[in-house]
């Protein structure tokens, strides 16, 4: 009886140590690259040139690499700040449009708006590459080449058809009788989208946040072509010249250091909105 | 206008269709103050649709409809005086119950001390005063539908509207939550109007039924005259569990019926019937008096017999193979395929014409 009970026990705990083991093996995997970018990022000047073996620092932390990228471009500060600014703008921008337009496909009988639904989602399928001479010739009518409103607008425009379509899908998963219970209590228009039918779609608004952040932060060919001007790249257009190095001569250091920069964003706003992905936040609206 | 006058609710010829197709054809209806209305139907028969043009949630094709004298046709939900009670509660999720409660209060603006007042005095009516800091999630069903009932009671309408409030509780829960409407209806005295497919909550909860078919009112009246004094076989068929016979018969002349070759004496006051005319000769089951010896009666084969405890249901055949449901209050089963005699009262007799009009 005791035996059999002690042998259960004991298979239990290997069942727990290997499923616990098997999880710890595979984040090690993944964030192995991230934590030997960040090491590596705080090694001294003088191992930038040098194989990176072992990747964490051996002589003492120093902000060397930091240092001399911010000798690129017209400084890290610069390029991050522009980039901040176009991606939190595109964030904005698309939330706002997007969650209108859910908002209307999902609840709204207008003619043709199947038609127009497809029409909006087939624009995925043409790739932006393709269109981005047109953009060019848009945006210089506009007066907005080289500008960052200009270089957020087609960001936007870019992430809008996988927006409303994200949207139009949580405005359809929200019950019809909560939203009609809200106009008998007198809720109407702005008031009733704010105050009722946003808390039960944000993660439908983080998820399509969370995208359009990170496309817009890691975005390269448009942010190239489309601005001119030294002080006007993002990051990635940087980051493609400190990749490039200077006369031949790469320095990895400084490379390290510009991946730090760039991805602690995208952690940061990964992690603060990943919690509105709580599952079961409809629960209990209805049945 | 003037027919729009008066307490209560008035509809007044009212239609409604949803691109061709009409859902209600001209509806006038008049629910007086205080009173508790049901309506009942198959689905489909636009019962739903009837009550959702009366909160305001959906547009009103043709016609007026008027609360307390007044014409609301075009006004929004919230202008109404109403509050509605949804067949899926329709709490608002991210919210705690307290502020479910107080949402309408909080939306037309009113003072924070006089939403509390009000929250809590609900509360209290419908004993979920230790359930005001959880949310929705975190109640069972009934606890949710108190809630439901509750955001309405805050509002103080004039009119409550109730969509199938309890199809989503198991049968005992219903029971009790029944209970708890008669007791609120009772307690606050306004205009109830409750729809339904259920006959049990028409039967006890109203004061009036209006059974619906095919968006046309078929009959209104107090549950008894529905029950006993069907207008016609459909309120006939659909009212009552298990429903009414309805056997094809003739018409034989000096108060006489045939049915099944044999002829049941029926008198009935208007002689409109001609002799050898198909009528549809109704009687309900409980009417039926079954005789296990042969009598002075119509004969019948029993083909199914259910055993409900108090009573037993026999599903039977008569000669001519009409199908026959009477209730048998007897202290022995009934064996399959035995044979009946059954008889009834020319009282309960029920005598349509062929096109389903009651014949008086």
């Amino acid at each position: 009886m005791i035996a059999s009970r002690t042998r259960r026990a004991r298979k239990a705990f290997r069942g727990q140590i290997a499923y616990h083991g098997a999880g710890i093996a595979i984040a090690l995997f993944f964030l192995a690259p991230l934590f030997i970018t960040f090491l590596a990022s705080f090694r001294h000047g003088t191992q930038a040139r040098q194989p990176a073996i072992p990747p964490w620092p051996t002589d003492g932390f120093s902000l060397d690499s930091y240092r001399s990228l911010d000798t690129f471009g017209a400084g890290v500060w610069q390029h991050t700040v522009n980039s901040l600014a176009v991606s939190l703008a595109t964030v904005v921008l698309t939330v706002v449009v997007s969650l209108l337009a859910g908002y209307g496909f999902s609840r709204y009988r207008f003619p043709l708006k199947n038609v127009l639904f497809v029409l909006i989602i087939a624009t995925l399928m043409i790739p932006f590459q393709s269109i981005l001479t047109p953009l060019f010739i848009i945006l210089a009518k506009l007066g907005l080449s080289n500008s960052l409103i200009g270089l957020t607008l087609v960001y936007v425009t870019l992430q809008l058809p996988f927006s409303v379509f994200m949207m139009r899908n949580a405005f359809d998963a929200v019950p019809k009788e909560i939203e009609e219970a809200a106009r008998i209590d007198g809720a109407r228009d702005l008031r009733l989208l704010v105050c009722v039918l946003l808390p039960l779609v944000l993660p439908g608004v983080a998820t399509v946040a969370i995208f359009a952040f990170l496309n817009a932060w890691n975005e390269f060919l448009a942010a190239l072509v489309l601005l001119s001007s030294n002080e006007k790249y993002t990051l990635p257009v940087l980051m493609m010249a400190v990749r490039a190095g200077r006369l031949g001569a790469i320095n990895w250091g400084a490379v390290q250091a510009g991946v730090a920069v760039m991805t602690i964003p995208c952690l940061i706003v990964f992690l603060l909105l990943q919690r509105y992905y709580m599952r079961g936040l409809m629960a209990g609206a209805v049945k | 206008m003037n027919k729009m006058a008066g307490t209560g609710v008035v509809l007044a010829d009212i239609r409604k269709s949803f691109g061709n197709v009409d859902v209600i054809h001209g509806v006038n209806l008049t629910i007086a103050e205080g009173s508790f209305v049901v309506f009942v139907g198959p689905s489909g028969c636009g019962k739903s649709t009837l009550l959702r043009m009366i909160a305001g949630l959906e547009e009103v094709t043709d016609g007026e409809i008027a609360i307390n004298g007044r014409d609301v046709t075009d006004l929004d939900p919230s202008e109404r005086g109403i509050a509605m009670v949804f067949q899926s509660y329709a709490l608002y999720p991210h919210m705690s119950v307290r502020d479910n409660l107080g949402f309408g209060l909080k939306m037309m603006r009113t003072k924070a001390e006089e939403i509390d007042a009000r929250v809590n005095s609900a509360a209290s009516i419908l004993k979920i005063d230790h359930l005001l800091d959880r949310r929705p999630g975190q109640l069972s069903g009934g606890q949710r539908q108190r809630v439901a009932i509750g955001r309405a009671i805050v509002r103080k309408p004039d009119v409550f509207l109730f969509d199938e409030p309890l199809s989503n509780l198991d049968a005992e829960l219903r029971v009790s939550m029944r209970i708890e409407i008669a007791r609120l209806h009772r307690e606050l005295g306004n205009t109830m109007i409750y729809v339904t497919h259920d006959q049990t909550e028409a039967m006890t909860l109203a004061d009036n039924i209006v059974v619906l078919r095919n968006g046309r009112i078929e009959q209104q009246g107090s549950p008894r005259e529905v029950y006993e004094n069907p207008d016609n076989t459909f309120v006939a068929g659909f009212i009552g569990s298990p429903r009414m016979n309805l056997l094809d018969a003739t018409w034989s002349g000096d108060d006489y019926v045939e049915l099944a070759g044999q002829k049941i004496r029926s008198p009935i006051a208007a002689q409109t019937l001609q002799e050898g005319e198909k009528i549809t000769f109704g009687i309900r089951p409980e009417n039926l008096s079954v005789m296990e010896n042969a009598g002075e009666a119509i004969p019948a084969k029993v083909d199914f017999a259910e055993y409900l405890g108090g009573t037993q249901y026999l599903y039977c055949q008569l000669d001519d193979g009409q199908p026959l449901v009477a209730e048998y209050r007897a202290d022995h089963a009934v064996e399959t395929g035995s044979k009946i005699w059954i008889q009834c009262a020319a009282a309960d007799h029920r005598i349509f014409d062929v096109g389903g009009s009651r014949v008086r």
